[in-house]
This record gives structure tokens, C-alpha cells and sequence, in this order.
């Protein structure tokens, strides 16, 4: 028995060896349980496994550990071992030491056992039945496992056949698969969340349950796998029979046997020194005697310097991504040792030095003197600075960067001096006292002999230009948001807007030619008429707002003439050239906000429907039935006969304050808001031909002169800008415009300056009025 | 149609490398891209547009121009890091099992060992790109030369550094191409002009360096390695351009006894007697000493005779090797002038342009300037106390052909002891003298760096010891208009010999002053007034003296502009704003009136030009202020100590 069992391992060694590794694997088990020790301390069922897979595996050996001696066998194993094996397997038994005689006996008893479990396989035979008995009373435990093949122990349970699919696919189904006859297997009843914690705290083993997904229930683990799961946990080889750490055993050794695994003779090539070695050696030696290896020379060294740069190198061509490193700056003064006094920081400038970060500071030292070179210490900072000086070399992105070296005058444009375009207005010659409220509005009368203006004091006042006297004065009872003389120099009268949307056309008494007066007169008796004549629903229809004669004493004494009463305050009150039609604005007043009034009709009409926007200035054309509406953001050209939109003007500006026409028609200037002011070349463009950004404050007015080519701006930083602007008949000869003069004077009150200006209707003078309460002539 | 342009193949997004596709591409590590990116000079570029450059990433990334990264790829430096991981990996492993003599042979035989020669000659094509770049260099190697050799820092390496920088410094004295020299509080700034390049370098004071800890020093080692390479071979170049043989021989008990440049054995290429047998010894001795190597008493004998050769060579060429080879260069220096003038001189006939006339009188006075300065100190024989710097100054004073000596105590070698009788002038550092020597002068260590940015021996009584030193003046700045100019050295000198002869008239009127002690400072300074506006009258002198008179009188600034009208325009707006004249308002006006019809491009650059031109002409004019008021409080000062 014990000789069988020997051979069998050592037959098996050999194979191991020659053979593919699944025999390898599936023999390695017989060659343990060879070990005398091993099998003394290796329980037993730890080879049943191994057994069982072994049959399995070499079915088509199934003869191997019965005629384990057969030459079949050994025909399959190398020729060299199997002569060698065959020698040695008698010797082998008696290799083993004396002291293990003892282990003997039991082994034999186990290796009974295990040889028995060889022979098994085909059935179940009453000896399996016994080995299981005493596998079971051993004290370590595997789960059972049936070593037969055909021993099927899930016969009585309904098997799942899904195979390896996940089993959520069944989440939505009653069954959780088909059982061998492909019939559902439903789904094991659960109870709610309740039922199962109450089921967790009735059952004992619990804590040791498992749910399988495939089988829809619980599974209980016992203890043998509860300990694999520990070991796991524990990263610990998951058998606990496992000896990672068994001897090895020195098959080759220089030990010499008394059986040695070999007894081939000790081959001559062993004692004789190797031909081909002194060949090469030979070879060596040659070379050293004819001197041509030196042994141990020296390293023969190189110059570590010589001469790199020949005589007829190239430099390198400049190429533009080459950006050599910029020189360290040059020292200055003051990092002298000893500096000029002056260059000494105070207390103050080096507390300020101190506080800034390092990287803020302007300079890295501080200047310090020293009364002579001796008394000098290191630079503290010397190597950090070359270090940085090493950073900025090599992690620096460099760029290059262009400086302009040029004188900041030559930016300025070249212009025609101002000299050269006189005249204009250059500085303050008349002031006109008597408001006692901010002056929002005035107005020159077609001849340029006397001015009206309003004023936030509720009173008009009649001034003659020349002299500044003040000839008369109308008192109302709002403010007076706005004012204009009639165009027209046959006629004598001007049109005020006063408080809530009041508006009154007044001939001022004791000033016109008795031409004027009766011509005035007749005007506004047509109207009259004309108004009488019409039908009364005619006249609802005709007019949006009522047209009021006032009374005798007022006609008389004030020269009042009519009342117009508008829903909303009226801001602006222009004039057609004319003087047969007036527009008034009165920005709140929705669709009504602009009003086009006929004198001689005693009519009003509301050219337009519906305005897009915040209507601010409106204008008429001074030759063409062109009216010119400013909304916030865009000046609107409509034809009043056609009753079309001609052009949209785009300024670009945020909030259009002003708008004037130039007297030639074709060019229009904006003011804005946001301090700019644009010129417009309706030939050219939807967009201005300039935007000028100068003044600092918000531009309240702008204006063109009626004869000379000049244009003024107003803001509320207090100043007049005076601009030469010359419009060319030329179509091809863009218009020129030249600043000549800042006008200062007015002072902001409340952040109001300049609220109104307008340009002597002939001489190049200009009158404005402020905030201040004031109202001046420049001439 | 043309061909549809793909995105990412061309212009920036082509051009520009972020560091991690570089890194990537390359397959190295961070640290050693950034030593390849040091010794390769490849730095970070920063393109006009990041979007394009990133794949329209506006994150802030590190860029670097694609063909360098390119170029980086077949860097042979780059395989030898390479090889040097493999080695050290060996070399790790073999340690670990403990096979040492196995360790030694690799170590021996299989150390990948690199040159940056290559290098040097790849990023400085020609000689002169080389000598541009030496600044930065020659920093480096000075700073290094004073550092503590410490674990991070081999003493090879700092010995390498004073040996390059030694030999550098003796390149410039021979050649007596040092032209100014500044002591700053960093340390001493030298610039030398170097063919047509200027070289400036600074040299850290005499201390022991103190290590910083956040200090990466393995970057500066990198930088350093380079920087010795480059430095080398300039100096091997600079060496043959002056008809020595580099490198010089070390005296190493010279070397020892820290005589300074003097341990270097100089050797001229054309073999003079004694240095062709000083040659044929050193061969035979080292060909001896690899016949037989195991000989070590022999060996020892060569090295001795080796030594005293040394001095002896060195004794040689200390008389005759210095003066002779002085003149050489002051051969050369005439040769070239005249050469120069022969050159010249055809061509002049041949336009006959007065034009060339003026630029060849123009380079004439050029040259022979720049000769006078190199013989600056020709005449003076100067003699260092000991607690002067002394490698500094004997370095200055003999590149401008002075003869240098020094005390025993800071050096051996000394060519002349302290009473000699030659000696022209001492410099010494200290207030008070124990011996004096009469027929020499003593003067304060800045006379020497003053002397030389002056270009002319400036007059020694201000630099005597003790004696409250004239400030010393940067050389480096070239004063442009609007700047402010300190009063420098020179000028005060000037002053003093005038304010001798002056000296009376303010002493007259401050004795007048002390009759009438009780009299009000207005009617003093009516008086100043007065005599400020008879000064012009009595001297015609420039603006600025003009001005400093008036300074020295304690007129105000804006008085004495007035006076002047002449300097009406020269003074600062601020001091001059509140009188303008109506030419002047006009003149403003006219540009403010022009300054509306600028486009709003032109008028951001104009603000800006004129924000820092005012911030500028602010600087002067505080500078000017504390002037003024320190001038007044000293004549304050001087007045009260009289009364």
C-alpha cells in the first residue's frame, strides 16, 4: 500500500513536469499527501475536493490510480524520468527520516482512506458513505459536497435556468425565472417592511442570512462559510488549512543521495576548463601584449574648454518668435551706498514701504546711506533676488511689447486756428439781471432786438438786447417750461408754455411797428373766423384741445391773445418758419404729445397716431414740409404732406436731450445726456457723420447759427462750447468742424449749468441762460 | 474652392504648446523639463489671443512655442537624462543586493556623463551673442563664489565659480576693458565693454552668505551649470584673444595664502623662454608621473617642483610678464587708432563732406578718451589699508593700469610693503590714521569708483579719511529731459573751489547780520534776494548752478523762476501755476479745444502718455523740494552755530 501510494506521487511529479498545466493541476494533490509530514498535519477532507475535480478532470485517465504502475502511463511521461522514476521508486519510502516512523501508522490509516476515495467515483458505495461520516466528525468543516458527480442534491428544489443574467430584468415580473421545464418560478411572497423586521427579530440566524437574488429568499450561511467570509474580511487566505508557509524541499541539492534523482555518470565536459572561454581570454591577452587594450588607463581627458566659436560663424537670423531675455535693470541713485540726501525716504515712506507686499513694492530696497564704504553690511537679499532674476529667466512668458516713444502732442490733431475763423463769440458782455428762479427757456425775436425768457419764478420778462433793460415783465402762475418768438418779422408775438400744459400766445404791448400790430391783429382774427364759421361738431372733431379767446382786459393790458390748453405740461414750443404753425411737446401726454397748432385756422392737429417712444425735441425743417421728431434713442424725419417716415436717424446716444437743424437743412446736431454730442449728415448717413464726447456734464442744448457757420453746445458743467462748423455745398466735402471756444461763466447750481443757449439771430453773438438765475450775451 | 482650413492646424492653436502637452509629448518628468527648459533656454511665451492658442480655454495655462518643444525631442541631453534613470536604477539595485565593487565598476565605466557644449554653441551662434549674454552669468558665478559650501552646494562647484570669475577679472585687467564701477548697498555693480558689448556684473560684498530656506537652489545649480560652461568657454576665447594660454595654472600656495588674481600662473601663447621650459618641465613631470604611478615619494617631489616652478614662473612674469604685456595692449590701442585714421582718411578725400570730417574727429576723441580712461591710475601707486575691500579695488585699480599693493595681513604677495616710497596714494576706510606718510594722499575708497565714472582723478581733499564723503552717484542713469538731475560729486567740487573766492561775500553779509541780530528774517531774505539777482549779472553760469546759488541764498523756487524769465518755461507746472502768461493760457486752450476732436483712441493714449509723464515730472519735483529743504536747513543750521 504504502509502496503504491509513493509510486503514484512520484509518477505524478513526473507528469507535473512534462505536462500541460491542467494534469499539473489536477496532480498536485497526490504529490502533497506524498509528504510524510503533510499528510501527518493535512486533515483529510481537504483532498476530497481536490479528489473529486481530479476525476472529473481525467475522465479520460480514469485507470490512472489503479494501474498507476502501466506502461500506457509511463509512455506518456518523458522517457528520461519515467527510466529514472522507474529507479527510484523502490528506494523512495525509505528516504524517509527515522523520527517520522511513527506518523506512519496514521498515515497509512488516511492513506487508506484516501485511496479509497480514488477508487470511488462511479457511485455511491457504502465506503463514501463512511468517509462522509468521518469527514463530518473531524473538526475543521467545509460545506459537504457530494464527491460524486452524478450525486445531484438540488434535485428537490426548483431550479432557476436564467443563468447569468441580472436579475433586475425580473424586477417588474411575478416569477424570477423558468425551472428546467421551462415553466415560471414565481416569486417567493414577501411581506412589507414590517413583516420583515419582525421576521429579522423572531429568527435567530438572521445575522447570518443572505437574500439570493435568483432564488428570491434567504439563504442562511453556516459556519464554515461564515469563516471563509471573517478570513476575507480579514485578508486572510480564505482555507483555513492553508500552510503558505511549508518548508520547501531541495530536490537538487549538494547533498548526495543515497538514491540521487539522477545516477547518470558526472559528464567530462564537468572537469575539463571550457575551450571557447580561453579562446575569448586569448584573445584579450593578445590585445594587451600588441598594445591595443590598456588595462586600467586612465580616462584620457578632454580640454573641458576650447575654442567653440570659429572665426567665419553665422549669427543667428532674427527670427520673430526669438524674444531674447531683457537685461537686469541698471541701478539708480538712490541704491548708491551714499546716496544724495534727498533720496532718503521719510519715516513715512518707509512705514509705507514696509506695509506694501513684497511683490507690490515699487522698489526692492530701501534707500539707505552709509558714511563710508566700510560700514556697509551684506545685502540681505541677494540670493533671493538672483533666484527671482533665475525664475523670471526661465518661467517668465516673455512678449514683446511695443512703446510708443512718441510726444503725446503730436497726438492732438492739427486744426485751423480759431483766429482764423472769427468771428464768434469769445467772451461775456451783457448780463441780464431780474430772474430770481433758474431761467429754463428763452427766446430772440426774428430781428434780434429784444428777448423773452421764462424762468422757474413764474414770471416772463421782455428784455431789450442791446441794453439789458428789462421793459416788461408777465407774471403767471406756473412755471414756464417754455418759450418762443414767432419767426415771422411781420408779425409781433411769441408763444409761452406755462405750468400744466397752459399754452399762450402773447403780442407784448408798446414794441411792435403799428405794421406789426395790425398785422398780428388780422392773423388771429382770421382765426377767429375761421374757427366761428365751423360746425361745432366740426370743430370737437378738428380740434384735440380747446382754443380760448381770453378776456378783453388781459387782450388789452398783457397782450394775451389765446389760451391753448394742453392735457399734459407742454416742454417745447417751436415754430415753422412761417410763423402760421407752432408744434408743441408735451412728452406725457401719450398720442398728444406732439401738436401741430395753425394760427390762422385756430386749428390743432395730432400728426401722428401713436409715437414709438419718449418724444423729447421736435423741428421743422426750415425749407421742406420736413418734420423732425427725437425720441429717446432715434430723430425721426416724417414729410408732413406725404405723411411719411422719410428717414430714422440713429445717434448711438442714450438719451437725446437737444436737437437743432442747420439753416441749410441737411445737417442736424443732436445733444444727449450722456455728454455727446452728434452730427448728422442726413446726404451721408443714418448714423452721425461725428460723435463728440467733451463736455463732463450732461448737454441741455445745442443750437446752429441762422447765419454764420457756427454751433454751440450747453451742458450742465457750466460751460458753452463754441464749435465753427461749416457745411459745404460741395457734396463731395464732408463738413468741417472745429472747437473755438469754451465759454465759462454760469455756475452749476444743484448740478444744473447751462440750461438754454441760442445764437444772436445776425450777429455772431450768443445768449444763455443758467440755473444761476442768470442770463448773459457773449459777444 | 479652396480647401476647407481645419480648426487647431494653423496660427496659434499650431504655435502654442501648453507645459502638460509638452510634457506629454516629451515623456519626461516636470522637473526634468524645467532643467532641460534652463539649459536649453526654452521659456514661456504669451500669445496674442490665449482662446485660440487653448482650444478656446480661457483658463490660465503656461504656453510655449510648439518648435521649441519640437527641437526638444532629438536634444541629446535629453537621452542622457534618460540613460542616467537606467543607471541610477542599476546602480540602486546592485547597492541594495551589496555588491559594491560591482557598484564601483558601474559607476566607473557605465555613468552616462553629458556636455553642454552643444548648447552653449546652439543658443550663442557667434562669439559676441555669447558676450551679450555673459551679465547674467557672471552674477551668478560671483554670487556662487562666496557661498558656504554646504550639502546642497559642492565645494567643487564654488571652486569652479572663484576660478572662473578670477579668470574673467584677469581677463579685463589685461585687457583694461573695465569701464565703470558703482558701490550700491547690494554690492559693487563693475560694467566693462567687452567687443563693443556692456558687460555688467555684481559682486556681493565680502560677507559669508547666509542660505535662505525659500530659496529653490536646485534651479540655481541648473542655472550655474550653464552659466560655468558658457563662462568657460568665453574665457578660453577671451584668453587666446590676449595671446594667453587657458587655462592658467593655479598656485597653490599663492592660492592658499590668498594673493588673490596673483595664484593664477600666466602663460602667453607665443612661448617666451622660460614659459616653453616651465611647458616641457610640466610635460615630463607628468609624463613621469604616469610611468609610474605607484611612486608616490615621487610623485610627491613633482608636485613640489611643480610649486616652486610655479613661483617661479610667477615671479618672472611679475616683473617683466604684466609690463610687458601692458604694453602690448597699449600698442594695440595705438595701432588701432591710427589704423582707423588711415581708414578714414580715403574716403574723406573722396567725399570731402564735413559730415565725415566731424565723425572722424568724433571717433578720434572717442578713442582717445577711452585710452585715457584705460589709463586712469597709469600714474598713481595706490596702497590698500587693511580694511579696505581688497580684491575689489586691486581688481578696479589695475584695470585701469594702476600699480596695487595691499598689507600683509589680507594677503601674501604683496608686490611693494607699506613705506614704499612710490606710493602715491593710500586708501583707507577708517576716521583716523596712525602713521602718516606725507608725501602721499589719503582718500576714502569711493574716490577710486568716482574717479573712474568721472574719467578723470577727481580731487582728493573730499575723500580725505573722515571726512563727510560727496554722495556717489549711480553711473548707469543717463538723465533725460524733465528728469531729475542730483548735484553729483563733480559739480559740489566746483562749487567748493568757487564758493572759496564766493565765500566772502556771504561771510560780509552774515556779518552784517550778526550787527543787527534782532533784524526780521524778511529783511534777510530780501537782502539773499537781492544779491541772488546780482549774482547772474557778476558770473554767467549755467541754469542749473544759477540755481543752486539761489538754492544756497534761500530763495524760493518760484521767486527766482520769476526772476528769470528765461527759466520761466523750464519750471514745473506745479510751481509755475498760478502766474501763466496770456500765451501761454492760450496755448493750453488751444490744445484743450483741439484735444475734443481726438478720436477716442488717441485720446486714451494721450491721457496715459501724460499721466506718466506727470508722475514723473511729480518725482523730480519732490526730489527738487527735499532738496531745496534740506539746503535751507543746513544754512539754517550754519547760521545759528555762527551766531
Amino acid at each position: 500500500m504504502r509502496e503504491r501510494r509513493a509510486t503514484t506521487g512520484f509518477k505524478v511529479a513526473g507528469i507535473a513536469t512534462g505536462k500541460s498545466n491542467g494534469a499539473k493541476s489536477s496532480r498536485k494533490e497526490p504529490i502533497k499527501s506524498v509528504n510524510p509530514k503533510q499528510t501527518a498535519t493535512k486533515p483529510k477532507k481537504r483532498a476530497a475536493p481536490a479528489q473529486e475535480e481530479s476525476d472529473d478532470d481525467l475522465e479520460d485517465f480514469g485507470n490512472v490510480e489503479i494501474d498507476i504502475n502501466s506502461d500506457e502511463e509511463d509512455e506518456e511521461i518523458d522517457e528520461n524520468d519515467a527510466e529514472e522514476s522507474d529507479n527510484e521508486v523502490e528506494e523512495f519510502p525509505e528516504d524517509q527520516s527515522e523520527g517520522e516512523e511513527e506518523d506512519v501508522a496514521a498515515d497509512e490509516n488516511e492513506d487508506e482512506d484516501e485511496d479509497d476515495d480514488y477508487m470511488a467515483g462511479d457511485s455511491l458505495d457504502e465506503e463514501d458513505w463512511n468517509e462522509e461520516a468521518k469527514i463530518s466528525q473531524r473538526p475543521t468543516k467545509l460545506p459537504e459536497i457530494e464527491a460524486n458527480y452524478d450525486s445531484d442534491s438540488s434535485t428537490e428544489d426548483v431550479e432557476n435556468t436564467v443563468g447569468n443574467v441580472p436579475m433586475e430584468w425580473y424586477d417588474d415580473f411575478p416569477h424570477i425565472g423558468y425551472d428546467i421545464d421551462g415553466k415560471r418560478v414565481l416569486r417567493p411572497a414577501k411581506g412589507d417592511e414590517l413583516e420583515k423586521f419582525l421576521s429579522t427579530m423572531d429568527d435567530p440566524d438572521s445575522w447570518r442570512s443572505v437574500s439570493v437574488d435568483k432564488e428570491g429568499k434567504d439563504m442562511v450561511l453556516n459556519d464554515e462559510e461564515l469563516d471563509i467570509i471573517r478570513r476575507i474580511q480579514g485578508g486572510d487566505i480564505p482555507d483555513a488549512d492553508y500552510n503558505p508557509y511549508e518548508p520547501t524541499v531541495e530536490w537538487f541539492s549538494s547533498k548526495k543521495e543515497v538514491m540521487p534523482l539522477s545516477a547518470a555518470p558526472e559528464p567530462k565536459r564537468r572537469f575539463i576548463p571550457s575551450k571557447w572561454e580561453a579562446k575569448k581570454v586569448m584573445k584579450i591577452v593578445r590585445a594587451i601584449r600588441t598594445g591595443r587594450i590598456v588595462p586600467r588607463k586612465p580616462a584620457t581627458e578632454k580640454p573641458r574648454f576650447y575654442n567653440l566659436w570659429g572665426d567665419e560663424d553665422e549669427p543667428r537670423e532674427d527670427h520673430i518668435m526669438h524674444i531674447p531675455a531683457p537685461k537686469m535693470k541698471l541701478p539708480e541713485h538712490d541704491e548708491s551706498y551714499n546716496p544724495p540726501e534727498e533720496y532718503l525716504p521719510t519715516e513715512q515712506e518707509i512705514k509705507e514701504w514696509k506695509d506694501l507686499d513684497p511683490e507690490d513694492r515699487p522698489k526692492n530696497y530701501l534707500p539707505t546711506k552709509y558714511n563710508s564704504l566700510r560700514q556697509v553690511p551684506a545685502y540681505g537679499r541677494f540670493i533671493q533676488e538672483r533666484f527671482e532674476r533665475c525664475l523670471d529667466l526661465y518661467l517668465a512668458p516673455r512678449v514683446r511689447k511695443n512703446r510708443l516713444n512718441i510726444d503725446p502732442d503730436s497726438l492732438i490733431p492739427k486744426l485751423p486756428s480759431p483766429k482764423d475763423l472769427q468771428p464768434f463769440p469769445t467772451q461775456q458782455s451783457i448780463s441780464y439781471e431780474g430772474h430770481t428762479g433758474r431761467i429754463r427757456c428763452f427766446s430772440l425775436d426774428p430781428v434780434g432786438l429784444y428777448m423773452i425768457s421764462g424762468s422757474d419764478d413764474q414770471t416772463v420778462r421782455l428784455w431789450e438786447i442791446s441794453t439789458g433793460r428789462c421793459l416788461n415783465t408777465w407774471t403767471f402762475d406756473g412755471v414756464i417750461h417754455s418759450i418762443a418768438w414767432n419767426p415771422n418779422r411781420e408779425l409781433c408775438l411769441f408763444a409761452v408754455s406755462v405750468g400744466h400744459g397752459n399754452v399762450t400766445l402773447i403780442t407784448p404791448p408798446r414794441i411792435g411797428s403799428p405794421e406789426q400790430i395790425s398785422l398780428t391783429d388780422e392773423y388771429i382774427q382770421q382765426g377767429y373766423a375761421a374757427m366761428s364759421t365751423a360746425g361745432s361738431d366740426d370743430k370737437e372733431a378738428r380740434n384735440p384741445i380747446p382754443w380760448v379767446k381770453p378776456n378783453a382786459a388781459d387782450q388789452e393790458k398783457l397782450g394775451y391773445r389765446v389760451h391753448l390748453s394742453h392735457t399734459q405740461a407742454v416742454k417745447q414750443i417751436t415754430w415753422h418758419r412761417k410763423g402760421d404753425y407752432f408744434a408743441t411737446v408735451a412728452p406725457d401726454a401719450k398720442n398728444l404729445a406732439v401738436l401741430i397748432h395753425q394760427i390762422t385756422k385756430y386749428q390743432t392737429q395730432a400728426p401722428f397716431r401713436k409715437l414709438k417712444g419718449l418724444v423729447q425735441r421736435v423741428m421743422f425743417h426750415p425749407t421742406k414740409p420736413l418734420f423732425f421728431v427725437a425720441t429717446q434713442l432715434y430723430v425721426r424725419v416724417y414729410n408732413l404732406m406725404k405723411q411719411e417716415l422719410i428717414k430714422t436717424l440713429q445717434s448711438g446716444v442714450k438719451w437725446i436731450s437737444s436737437l437743432d437743424v442747420h439753416p441749410g437743412g441737411d445737417n442736424v446736431i443732436v445733444g444727449s445726456y450722456d455728454k455727446r454730442l452728434c452730427w448728422f449728415d442726413l446726404d451721408l448717413s443714418a448714423r452721425p457723420y461725428k460723435t463728440l464726447r467733451y463736455h463732463s456734464q450732461a448737454i441741455r442744448q445745442v443750437t446752429f447759427h441762422r447765419r454764420y457757420p457756427l454751433f454751440a453746445s450747453a451742458s450742465d458743467d457750466g460751460s458753452i462750447q463754441i464749435f465753427h462748423g461749416m457745411v459745404y455745398n460741395d457734396l463731395l466735402q464732408n463738413p468741417l468742424i472745429v472747437p473755438v471756444k469754451i465759454l465759462r461763466g454760469h455756475q452749476v447750481v444743484n448740478s444744473l449749468g447751462v440750461l438754454d443757449i441760442e445764437f444772436h439771430p445776425t450777429q455772431p453773438w450768443i445768449v444763455s441762460s443758467g440755473a444761476d438765475h442768470s442770463l448773459r450775451l457773449w459777444t | 474652392m479652396a480647401k476647407i482650413q481645419k480648426k487647431g492646424k494653423k496660427g496659434a492653436a499650431a504655435n502654442f504648446v501648453t507645459r502638460n502637452q509638452a510634457l506629454k509629448k516629451l515623456q519626461i518628468s516636470l522637473a526634468d523639463f524645467r532643467r532641460l527648459c534652463i539649459l536649453k533656454g526654452i521659456y514661456p511665451r504669451e500669445p496674442r489671443n490665449k482662446k485660440k492658442a487653448n482650444k478656446g480655454s480661457t483658463a490660465p495655462t503656461t504656453f510655449y512655442y510648439h518648435k521649441d518643444i519640437q527641437y526638444l525631442l532629438h536634444e541629446p541631453v535629453l537621452h542622457k537624462f534618460r540613460e542616467y534613470k537606467a543607471f541610477a536604477k542599476k546602480l540602486a539595485k546592485v547597492m541594495a543586493k551589496g555588491q559594491y565593487s560591482t557598484a564601483k565598476s558601474l559607476e566607473e565605466h557605465n555613468k552616462p556623463v553629458y556636455s553642454l557644449d552643444h548648447i552653449v554653441k546652439e543658443r550663442y551662434p557667434t562669439f559676441v551673442d555669447a558676450v551679450r549674454d555673459l551679465d547674467d552669468a557672471l552674477s551668478m558665478l560671483f554670487l556662487f563664489a562666496t557661498m558656504p559650501v554646504t550639502d546642497k552646494i559642492n565645494r567643487e562647484v564654488v571652486e569652479d565659480c572663484q576660478r572662473l570669475t578670477a579668470e574673467f577679472q584677469i581677463y579685463v585687467m589685461k585687457s583694461r576693458s573695465l569701464r565703470k564701477v558703482f558701490f550700491s548697498i547690494k554690492g559693487i555693480y563693475y560694467q566693462a565693454e567687452i567687443k563693443g558689448q556692456t558687460v555688467t556684473w555684481l559682486v556681493p560684498y565680502q560677507f559669508a552668505q547666509t542660505i535662505p530656506t525659500d530659496v529653490d537652489f536646485r534651479v540655481m545649480l541648473t542655472f550655474l551649470e550653464f552659466y560655468r560652461t558658457l563662462v568657460g568657454f568665453i574665457n578660453f576665447r577671451l584668453f587666446s584673444e590676449v595671446n594667453l594660454i587657458y587655462p592658467p595654472k593655479l598656485d597653490l600656495i599663492k592660492y592658499e595664502g590668498a594673493a588673490g588674481f596673483n595664484a593664477l600662473i600666466l602663460e602667453a601663447m607665443h612661448k617666451t623662454a622660460p614659459d616653453a621650459e616651465a611647458k616641457l618641465d610640466t610635460e615630463m613631470i607628468e609624463a613621469e608621473k604616469e610611468e609610474s604611478p605607484e611612486d608616490v615619494a615621487r610623485k610627491a617631489a613633482s608636485k613640489e617642483r611643480l610649486k616652486t616652478l610655479g613661483n617661479k614662473v610667477a615671479e618672472l612674469q611679475g616683473s617683466t610678464d604684466t609690463d610687458r604685456i601692458d604694453e602690448d595692449v597699449q600698442d594695440e590701442t595705438e595701432e588701432t587708432a591710427f589704423d582707423e585714421f588711415k581708414a578714414t582718411a580715403p574716403t574723406n578725400a573722396a567725399v570731402d563732406g564735413d559730415d565725415n570730417m566731424v565723425t572722424l574727429s568724433q571717433i578720434q576723441a572717442a578713442s582717445t578718451e577711452i585710452q585715457q580712461l584705460q589709463n586712469l591710475f597709469s600714474r598713481s601707486v595706490i596702497f590698500l589699508s587693511r580694511e579696505t575691500p581688497r580684491y575689489a579695488l586691486e581688481f578696479i585699480i589695475r584695470s585701469f593700469g594702476g600699480q596695487v599693493s595691499w598689507d600683509e595681513t589680507v594677503g601674501t604677495d604683496a608686490p611693494f610693503p607699506e613705506n614704499d616710497e612710490k606710493i602715491t596714494h593710500q586708501v583707507c576706510d577708517r576716521p583716523t590714521q596712525g602713521h602718516r606718510f606725507l608725501n602721499r594722499t589719503y582718500i576714502q575708497p569711493q574716490w577710486v569708483a568716482d574717479s573712474i565714472n568721472s574719467r578723470k582723478l577727481v580731487i582728493s581733499d573730499n575723500y580725505a579719511p573722515g571726512r563727510m564723503l560727496p554722495p556717489h552717484l549711480s553711473p548707469f542713469v543717463e538723465a533725460k529731459e524733465g528728469d531729475y538731475v542730483p548735484s553729483t560729486g563733480l559739480e559740489e567740487e566746483d562749487e567748493t573751489f568757487e564758493g572759496e573766492t564766493e565765500d566772502i561775500n556771504p561771510d560780509d553779509i552774515e556779518v552784517q547780520d550778526d550787527e543787527e541780530v534782532d533784524s526780521a528774517d524778511e529783511e534777510d531774505e530780501e537782502e539773499e534776494e537781492a544779491k541772488a539777482a546780482v549774482a547772474p549779472k557778476k558770473v554767467v553760469k549755467e541754469d542749473h548752478e544759477a540755481e543752486l546759488q539761489a538754492e544756497a541764498a534761500g530763495v524760493a523756487f518760484t521767486e527766482y523762476a520769476e526772476k528769470k524769465p528765461a527759466n520761466a518755461k523750464k519750471a514745473p507746472k506745479s510751481a509755475a501755476g498760478k502766474k501763466r502768461t496770456a500765451k501761454e493760457i492760450e496755448e493750453e486752450e488751444a490744445k484743450e479745444l483741439a484735444s475734443i476732436m481726438m478720436s477716442n483712441k488717441q485720446k486714451k493714449l494721450y491721457t496715459k502718455i501724460k499721466y506718466s509723464q506727470n508722475k514723473k515730472s511729480e518725482e523730480a519735483a519732490k526730489l527738487e523740494q527735499r532738496k531745496q529743504n534740506i539746503a535751507k536747513a543746513k544754512t539754517n543750521a550754519n547760521k545759528r552755530s555762527k551766531k
